[in-house]
């Protein structure tokens, strides 16, 4: 734990210098939100539309997110310095995983509040219900982008790549996670029941299966 | 030896061109057409088939990845390789033997139901796998690769049905089918599944000859020029 630690203060210090990933990863948050609020119009629908908008954000952005972490490691072989360390792999991964969710939670925090402002989406009758569903969204997709930035990283194709595996993986979540919240915003209903069961089994599987694969993948 | 090899290769197509035409002519002349639907229903005695093939072709992916990553044998790589290529072609038939079925039935060439969106995210995800392997250079960089993502990718696939089930659905919840239908049925999915394994086979021994190739080329290519032994200031 003490290694996670050190490792997150090192990526979350780094970041708090430099500003580089969060101003442009909350910029293009807000840019996807902007956009997609003109090009619906009037068609919006309220919370129906905003949903699949705040996932379209989250997904860009967390995307730009990981990139931009594991590229702060790839520069002047930093990541070959950590691997010499006496530090596990996994623990490289969870560290990793824990600074890509702190950025990912004040990206979505900032992006949500746009659709709420631009879509008119009330998220007062179960604002509780919402932050839980979408965090453990957004978990999953973490254990997800932090495995392949690394697989990525050391191909030639890079963000464009990353986008391409993490997008189809992710869509359980997606899907999932909109219509529950459909469920309960629309219709009135309550959380639970199976596309619930589908986004909690979605974050046991790849936090355990990116734990155990990072490893392989790793490479300086 | 040779000549013995390429006649059981012939002997096995010919078989498998056989099948289909067999199949063709069941579902033809044999196989009732269906009340509600009509004639368009025919076409599940290729779509049905062809899904079953697509998981097989992705579960040798999944199975061969895992080989792989235990194994580190390139044979592995080129057997998930392989069944990945067929499982995409087998999965696009169902796509489009799917739409064409949506069109005759519903009226409409897409609708987002459930086993429509699974067949094409079931499409996507391993199209990404063969953009994967063709962008990655090294070798073993990418077979690594192609394994961590073709065991990530099966781990999707009951999420992905689980969750696409949630969306609202047109398709009738079961197909009460005759007896002639059953047999028809049974008689299709031989070609299909000879098709499936003769196509993982030869593609699988033709990235093994590859290989081969690549390896008895780097024995004979000429060897970097020793400058030191020339008396130069390499």
């Amino acid at each position: 734990m003490q290694q996670v630690g050190l490792l997150v203060g090192k990526d979350l210090r780094i970041e708090a210098r430099s500003r580089q990933t969060i101003g442009l990863v909350v910029v293009l948050g807000v840019l996807i939100v902007v956009v997609l609020g003109l090009g619906l119009g009037t068609q919006q629908g309220g919370g129906v539309a905003a949903t699949a908008v705040l996932w379209t954000a989250y997904l860009f952005s967390g995307v730009l997110c990981f990139e931009k972490t594991m590229g702060v490691e790839r520069a002047d072989a930093a990541l070959a310095g950590l691997m010499m360390a006496p530090v596990d792999r996994s623990v490289i991964f969870v560290a990793k995983l824990v600074s890509n969710l702190a950025l990912m939670a004040l990206v979505s925090t900032v992006v949500t509040a746009a659709g709420v402002l631009f879509f008119s989406f009330d998220l007062s009758a179960a604002p509780g219900q919402f932050i839980g569903i979408m965090s453990l969204g957004l978990v999953g997709f973490a254990a997800i982008g932090t495995l392949f930035s690394a697989v990525v990283s050391s191909t030639r194709l890079q963000g464009g790549l990353l986008a391409l595996t993490v997008f189809p993986l992710s869509l359980p979540l997606v899907i999932s996670s909109t219509q529950l919240l459909l469920r309960i915003f629309r219709d009135g209903e309550s959380a639970g029941g199976q596309a619930l069961a589908v986004i909690i089994a979605f974050d046991v599987i790849f936090l355990v299966a990116s734990w155990v694969l990072f490893e392989w993948v790793l490479e300086p | 030896m040779r000549n013995s090899h390429k006649s059981r290769i012939f002997t096995y197509w010919l078989l498998t061109a056989l099948a289909f035409a067999a199949g063709g002519a069941m579902v033809a002349f044999y196989a009732p057409t269906e009340s509600t639907m009509g004639n368009i229903q025919k076409i599940f005695y290729l779509h049905l088939p062809s899904a079953i093939n697509t998981f097989v072709s992705f579960l040798i992916v999944f199975v061969a990845s895992i080989g792989y990553l235990i194994g580190r044998k390139a044979w592995w790589d080129d057997l998930a390789a392989a069944a990945a290529k067929v499982g995409v072609l087998l999965c696009s038939v169902v796509l489009l033997t799917g739409t064409t079925w949506a069109k005759g039935a519903w009226g409409t060439w897409w609708t987002w139901s459930p086993r429509l969106t699974f067949s094409l995210l079931l499409w996507l995800l391993y199209v990404v796998y063969l953009l994967t392997r063709s962008s990655v250079d090294s070798r073993q960089r990418k077979a690594m690769i192609s394994a961590v993502y073709g065991i990530v990718a099966f781990l999707d696939v009951p999420l992905v049905y689980l969750s696409a089930r949630l969306l609202p659905d047109l398709h009738p919840a079961s197909i009460a089918l005759a007896p002639e239908m059953k047999v028809t049925l049974a008689v299709c999915f031989i070609p299909l599944t000879l098709l499936n394994v003769g196509l993982i086979i030869a593609g699988y021994a033709r990235a093994g000859r590859a290989r081969e190739q690549q390896r008895t080329e780097g024995d004979h290519a000429p060897r970097p020029m020793n400058l030191h032994r020339l008396g130069g200031a390499a």
